[in-house]
Parts: structure tokens; C-alpha cells; sequence
């Protein structure tokens, strides 16, 4: 029975990602990639991974989703007259490469799930010594404490991204604004989401200490909020990054650098939390990096300006 | 067949679509959606080969995948702006030279 929900699962992912290929249209295509983003987070939940099924849902499929479209937008308002789509190359090798890449993935994944399990490896560890932190989540005690190196360079990359895509876009006069949300109904939506988007990340980002949750997955919450707002005319995008933008965006990285560093000072090793509210503090300074980046990135901007309707 | 074994064979067969996605596809757009697909294979390839820890999954390939999902995201974002600034400057969103040309 469960093998023939995971059947399901793995022929959906492969007629998706097929159809996103290979799909007719651009925007198909896109649409095609958002369910295999959403058809991932089945995957993930039935591995027994929630927290890639929210992280998947969130940010897979939802910011990644969110961000083709816009940029999908964009070249069809620079050449709306064009055609969409270049043709396909043609390729003898494609297929016998592809078939190749396929095999040395199969023999990989084959081969590691033969192997005995080392009594001793990594993941072992990090359920031994999780109660030392104060944390039940074991995903959130390997990023937070026992691996937090990578997840401060992770934010890292992610301001790297931000900051190289605005470089890109730098010497661009501003995408046309979208249409203003005048219709009635957009208001009262808006009062009704937006704070429940809050609700929901401030209760994922607590959440992460000892259940599936996290800073990743409640600032993409967070970010789907803001995206909302952009949509319907609420926040514009505005050249110039004032303070108020700057110091957010940059919160999650000083926050978790200045506590790692200081601690330092006291001889502990580097990047060594003093406990649990270092945990929480962090966590909710990268969310609204998180949040804020992923923002600015679906805009296309380097700041924000409120619209009052 | 076990679960384990049944989502190894989805990531092999994911891997080989993104790389023939990767290597036909002429709009830049279908590239990004062909090298997430081989991400996302290589995601479940680690989290389904590294089997469970005591009846439950291991951590620590999780904890890594959803790194690498972050990572992927911020590279697509990055990568669909030089998509629209390639588009702005020279008309095309493809590598090719010439339309519907070889390499």
C-alpha cells in the first residue's frame, strides 16, 4: 500500500518534470514546475522529512515559483511583440548523456542504500548529544549548533544573490508598477492574510525548537506576505536602499556573526551558542532577513515605498 | 522494492531529464527549470540513500537539503537576472547565437 503511494508520487515527479521541460508554453512550463515543486513536498513527507515538505512547499515551489513568474513577466513586457521561445537545440548526444547521468545516479543511490550503516556516523551523533542543546528538532539542532557554520554562510549566499542580482539590475529604469488594487474586496483580503502570513511564520520559527519549523521556512511565509502586498499595489518597489531596508536585510548575518564572534571572547570556539535564546534571537533575526531579501528579490528593487490605497 | 530503492530510481530518473532538459532546451528559463530538477534529484537521491536511524530518518541529510534548497533558490533568483538583462541586451533569452542554431 505504501509502496503504490510512493509509486504515485515518483511518476508524478517524472511526468512533471517532463511536461516542465518539454511543456508547450513558458508559462506552462512554469506552472508545471510549481506542481513538481508541490509534488516534492509529498515526497518529503512521505520520506518522513516534514521539514523539507515545508521547506519544498514554501520556498521550492512557492518563492521559486513566484520568481520565474515575475521574471517571466518581464521579458514579455520588454519585447511583447517577440515570440516566446527560442527552438529547441537539436542534440544527437542529449539523449545517451542523459541516459548516462541517469545510470551513474542510480548506481550512487543503489550502492548507498546496500551499505551497512557505521555505528558511529554523523547523524548518530547528532541524536546523542541533542539534549544537550535544549532543542528536540533534530533538523534545527544540526543548523543552528552542531553545523551553524553552513547556515551563516547560507544567509550569506542568499545576501550574495540578492546584492549580485540588483548589481544586474542596476542601471534599469524601474519595471512599470502593477495595476493598484482598487477592487473592493482586495482591501479586506489583504487585512485578512497578511496577518495571518505573520501568524503563521512567528509560529513556524518557534515551532522549529521541537517539531518540524524553522527561520527558513517561516521567513518564506513571511516573504509570501510581502509578495501579496507588492501584488496588489500596497508596496512599491523604489530605488535607493534607506537604513530602514539596509538593516534588516543584513540583521540575520550581524545578529548570528556579533553572538558567535563574542563568544569567542570567552574561549569558547567559534560560532559556539550561549544557549537557547541565542537560538531563538538568531533564528528570528534571519527570518526577517529571509523574509526582506526574498521580497526585494520578487521586486526587483533595492527598497520599498508604502501606497496607501 | 522498498521505498528507499523506489525513490533512488525517481531521482535517477529525474537527474536524466534535467540533463537532457539542460542540454536541449533552447529558452534560458527551461535550462533554470532543467538544473533544478537535477538539484531537487540529487536532494532526494541524499535523503532517500541515507537511510532511516532507528526506525526514524536521519537528521543530518535533511538539515543539508534544506541548505541546498535555500542555495538553489538564491542561485535561480540570480541566475533569472542575468536572464532579463541578456534579454534586455541583446533581444534573446537563449545561448545560441543564432535562432534554432547547433552550440
Amino acid at each position: 500500500m505504501n509502496l503504490a503511494v510512493d509509486s504515485l508520487i515518483g511518476l508524478g515527479l517524472v511526468a512533471l518534470a517532463w511536461q516542465a521541460i518539454s511543456g508547450r508554453s513558458l508559462f506552462r512550463g512554469i506552472v508545471m514546475f510549481v506542481v513538481f515543486g508541490l509534488t516534492m513536498a509529498l515526497a518529503w513527507a512521505r520520506m518522513g522529512a516534514p521539514d523539507l515538505a515545508l521547506a519544498e512547499a514554501a520556498i521550492g515551489a512557492g518563492v521559486t515559483g513566484a520568481l520565474m513568474l515575475v521574471a517571466l513577466r518581464r521579458l514579455v513586457q520588454l519585447h511583447p511583440d517577440q515570440p516566446a521561445e527560442p527552438k529547441r537545440a537539436r542534440s544527437r548526444l542529449a539523449l545517451p548523456i542523459a541516459l548516462l547521468a541517469a545510470s551513474l545516479v542510480a548506481v550512487i543511490g543503489l550502492g548507498a542504500v546496500s551499505v551497512d550503516r557505521e555505528p558511529g556516523r554523523a547523524g548518530v551523533a547528532v541524536m546523542d548529544n541533542l539534549a544537550e542543546t535544549g532543542l528536540s528538532n533534530p533538523i534545527t539542532g544540526v543548523l543552528l549548533v552542531f553545523r551553524n557554520l553552513d547556515t551563516l554562510l547560507e544567509v550569506a549566499v542568499l545576501l550574495a544573490a540578492f546584492l549580485a542580482a540588483l548589481a544586474v539590475f542596476r542601471d534599469q529604469e524601474q519595471a512599470p508598477a502593477p495595476p493598484r488594487g482598487d477592487l473592493p474586496l482586495v482591501g479586506a483580503l489583504l487585512a485578512i492574510i497578511v496577518p495571518l502570513t505573520i501568524l503563521v511564520s512567528v509560529h513556524l520559527l518557534l515551532a522549529g525548537s521541537h517539531e518540524p519549523g524553522g527561520a527558513f521556512q517561516a521567513g518564506a511565509v513571511l516573504a509570501a506576505g510581502g509578495v501579496l502586498l507588492i501584488l496588489a499595489g500596497r508596496l512599491q518597489p523604489a530605488s535607493g536602499m534607506p537604513l530602514a531596508t539596509a538593516l534588516p536585510l543584513v540583521l540575520g548575518l550581524l545578529v548570528f556573526s556579533v553572538i558567535g564572534l563574542a563568544m569567542m571572547l570567552t574561549g569558547a570556539p567559534l560560532l559556539a551558542l550561549p544557549g537557547l535564546w541565542a537560538v531563538y534571537l538568531i533564528e528570528a533575526a534571519m527570518m526577517i532577513s529571509i523574509a526582506l531579501t526574498l521580497v526585494l528579490l520578487f521586486a526587483g528593487a533595492s527598497g520599498l515605498r508604502r501606497e496607501r490605497p | 522494492m522498498s521505498s528507499a530503492v523506489l525513490f533512488v530510481i525517481v531521482a535517477a530518473l529525474l537527474f536524466g531529464i534535467g540533463v537532457y532538459g539542460l542540454i536541449i532546451a533552447g529558452h534560458l528559463l527551461r535550462k533554470l527549470f532543467a538544473i533544478n530538477i537535477m538539484g531537487n534529484a540529487i536532494f532526494i537521491l541524499m535523503v532517500a540513500a541515507s537511510g532511516p536511524l532507528d526506525g526514524k530518518p536521519d537528521a543530518l541529510p535533511q538539515a543539508l537539503v534544506l541548505t541546498g534548497i535555500v542555495i538553489a533558490v538564491s542561485a535561480t533568483a540570480f541566475a533569472l537576472a542575468l536572464m532579463v538583462r541578456l534579454y534586455q541586451l541583446t533581444g534573446q533569452a537563449s545561448l545560441h547565437n543564432n535562432e534554432g542554431g547547433d552550440d
